[in-house]
């Protein structure tokens, strides 16, 4: 900050905002109490009022800083590729109806699945006799690690094939529910949108 | 689905439709607060004073503003000024510009209807 911050109040609140503000990026938090200091300054030169009154009509920090948040984690998410962000996301959705808390659980069941098959790959060199695909009379049996490997007439198709195909098929799960998760975001900010507006238009033709 | 969307359909606390309604209308109105050019938070707030009544705190703003440059309805860029610190100024994009025109219709729509609706409840005395 390049401006001088003379007044212990005024440094006080800037410091409890930047506080507040914790899930934002370094430079997007310099932006923004860079930009408060300045209204703060042009505030009180503009009205001739008090420090104190000037920070009463900003509001207070624990008010202002959650303003900042909202749609932070789900503008971030339909974004990144973290599981733990995206699940975070859509269960912010789960929190508001059915749509959401099926997302957030098919999403759960999607990288469940994937960490499933990749653990399994992992398990094949250190267990190959319990870890493989069985097949019994003409169909799969079994796909993953046993503790006891199913008895003849069911054998293993893929040897040590499994650890490839198994780490195929968790990358495909993983894939396949990241970009599930990411356009689910995308298109519901866009029916929140659509769905406001489709409101509007009905109510305002059945009036 | 959206219900924090739609609080005129599903809220029955009316202190907090109040103060969603004016949320999103806050939103509006300060992208058509930059219509006729860019503006620092400050004189949007004051623009906002004199022709609505709409501003409660006067932080609530900027939180509105980083939200709209983050849907890139907005741009803003640092100005130095006389008053010995540089000031962030805001301008619309040619996305906000459009969004602000849908807006502003289906504003007019609304209101017009919800008019006609609410017409006769302020005609009879209670």
């Amino acid at each position: 900050m390049n401006t001088a911050v003379p007044d212990p109040q005024i440094e006080q609140y800037l410091l409890s905002l930047g506080a507040h503000l914790a899930p934002m990026t370094l430079a997007e938090r310099e932006d923004t109490l860079r930009e408060i200091a300045a209204h703060i300054q042009d505030s009180m030169a503009e009205s001739g009022e008090s420090v104190a009154t000037v920070i009463a009509r900003l509001g207070s920090p624990e008010d202002l800083a959650p303003q900042y948040k909202e749609g932070l984690i789900l503008r971030r998410a339909s974004r990144s590729f973290s599981p733990l962000l995206l699940l975070r996301a859509t269960l912010r959705y789960a929190s508001k109806g059915v749509v959401g808390g099926l997302a957030f659980f098919l999403g759960l069941l999607g990288y469940a699945a994937a960490a499933g098959f990749v653990l399994t790959a992992l398990m094949k060199p250190m267990f190959p006799t319990q870890t493989g695909a069985w097949v019994a009379n003409g169909h799969l049996f079994f796909f993953g690690t046993m503790l006891y490997p199913p008895q003849p007439p069911a054998h293993d198709v893929l040897g040590w094939w499994y650890t490839p195909i198994a780490l195929a098929i968790g990358s495909l799960f993983g894939v396949i529910t990241t970009f599930a998760i990411r356009a689910f975001l995308r298109l519901s900010r866009g029916w929140q949108n659509r769905l406001v507006s489709d409101r509007h238009t009905a109510l305002s033709r059945a009036i | 689905m959206a219900s924090r969307s739609i609080p005129l359909l599903t809220t029955d606390d009316s202190g907090r439709w109040e103060a969603q309604l004016r949320k999103g209308a806050l939103e509006m109105a300060a992208l058509a607060s930059l219509t006729n050019g860019p503006l620092y938070g400050l004189e949007i707030l004051r623009f906002l004073e004199q022709h609505s009544r709409l501003v409660l705190a006067e932080g609530t703003i900027y939180p509105i503003l980083s939200r709209l440059k983050a849907e890139g309805l907005l741009t803003s860029e640092w100005i130095e000024a006389d008053a010995g610190h540089p000031r962030k100024y805001y301008s619309l994009t040619p996305a906000g510009r459009r969004r602000l025109r849908a807006m502003a219709e289906a504003w007019f729509d609304f209101s017009r209807g919800l008019s006609n609706l609410l017409k006769p409840v302020l005609s009879k005395e209670v």
